[in-house]
């Protein structure tokens, strides 16, 4: 009796759990949808809406991130990539956003090299 | 009575298989479905600025120190008259230019100099700094390229020349009001020609243009075409 409800329970979470994500995944791929029209600003509601049901999606964060950047949102921007790779380290696809992003941001380290070369020759 | 007892337990354990294939095909359903795919997207995403040229209503580009006289060129008219044309399409404000006269190089770290230069423009930049530009002929033996088909004998090799230009550009942006540098940064751009007629005018302009690439994405945020991947899952 007691396996029985233990195996019920199980069910229940799972498919309590499969339907939060089918939630959140539908936001995702709205979103997408909306971004891939060039409406931003629909594609963030989506984004948000997502991670509210689910805090927990790495994908939602990374693509609101990548809205922000669209918007010129730079701090929220760079909050969500460190969110989205806190949550997932290893994804290739954030960590590919997030070095573009920073490299948007930042002079590149061939210009430092060659500021630093010319440094070196005035000194 | 041995036999239903046996046939409840039969009847138990058809249940239990039942749950165990339901919790299987659910497992299935929330999990297994649920690989990531990705849409690359092409965007134009601006350049964070370092600097808000917004707060600004004019920008006087001054004559530069030059470290070393051009032939051919004149280098300060060429990168006044350059500057001034680009900055004016992009920036809202008034473009001006100004002559000024250098002591030294240290020069640009004298605020009050600068405080001092035009002391009726407020809220204005300076743009000013130095240059240097150089050409230079590298000589080198070299194997021609082969034709398409196959041949006999060895590639011939045969002296060849090479025109190299580099532009040394220090760029300083100062404030008028405090004489403070907003913003500095120093480039260097060169460029090798194979054809031995490029003037050195024809390359200037190649080399400036590198600059102002960079220059514009740094203080105007630019907007370019980049990479970006959206997540479905």
């Amino acid at each position: 009796m007691h396996k029985k409800f233990t195996l019920i329970f199980l069910l229940f979470a799972l498919l309590l759990s499969g339907f939060c994500r089918t939630l959140s995944d539908k936001q995702i791929n709205f979103g997408i949808q909306a971004a891939q029209r060039d409406l931003w600003e629909e594609a963030i509601f989506r984004w948000q809406k997502a991670i509210l049901s689910n805090p927990e999606s790495a994908a939602a964060h990374n693509n609101l991130a990548v809205a922000y950047e669209k918007k010129e949102l730079w701090e929220e921007a760079k909050k969500e990539y460190e969110i989205a790779l806190k949550i997932s380290p290893k994804n290739s696809y954030i960590k590919s956003n997030y070095e573009n992003f920073k490299k948007n941001n930042e002079i590149s380290d061939k210009e430092k090299k060659d500021e630093k070369e010319k440094k070196d020759e005035k000194n | 009575m041995k036999f239903l007892i046996k046939k409840r337990k039969m009847k138990k354990k058809k249940k239990m298989k039942k749950i165990k294939f339901v919790l299987i095909l659910a497992f299935i359903f929330s999990y297994g479905c649920s690989s990531q795919s990705y849409y690359k997207l092409r965007i134009d995403i601006p350049a964070k600025p370092t600097l808000n040229l917004n707060q600004f209503n004019e920008i006087v580009i001054t004559n530069f120190l030059i470290k070393k006289e051009t032939k051919d060129i004149d280098l300060n008219q060429e990168l006044i008259n350059y500057l001034t044309t680009e900055i004016g399409q992009k920036f809202k404000g008034k473009v001006s230019s100004k002559n000024i006269s250098f002591g030294s190089e240290d020069v640009f770290n004298n605020e009050d100099f600068w405080k001092n230069l035009s002391p009726e423009l407020k809220r204005s930049l300076l743009l000013t700094g130095s240059v240097q530009y150089t050409e230079e002929i590298r000589k080198a033996i070299l194997a021609k390229k082969r034709s398409r088909f196959e041949e006999p004998f060895p590639p011939e090799k045969a002296l060849s020349e090479r025109r190299f230009y580099t532009l040394n550009l220090d760029l300083f942006l100062i404030d008028t009001e405090s004489g403070k540098i907003l913003y500095k940064r120093s480039f260097k751009e060169s460029k090798g020609y194979e054809n031995p007629k490029q003037t050195s005018y024809f390359a200037f302009f190649d080399l400036v243009q590198a600059v102002k690439g960079k220059l514009f994405s740094n203080i105007l945020g630019e907007r370019k075409i980049q990479e970006r991947y959206l997540i479905s899952h």
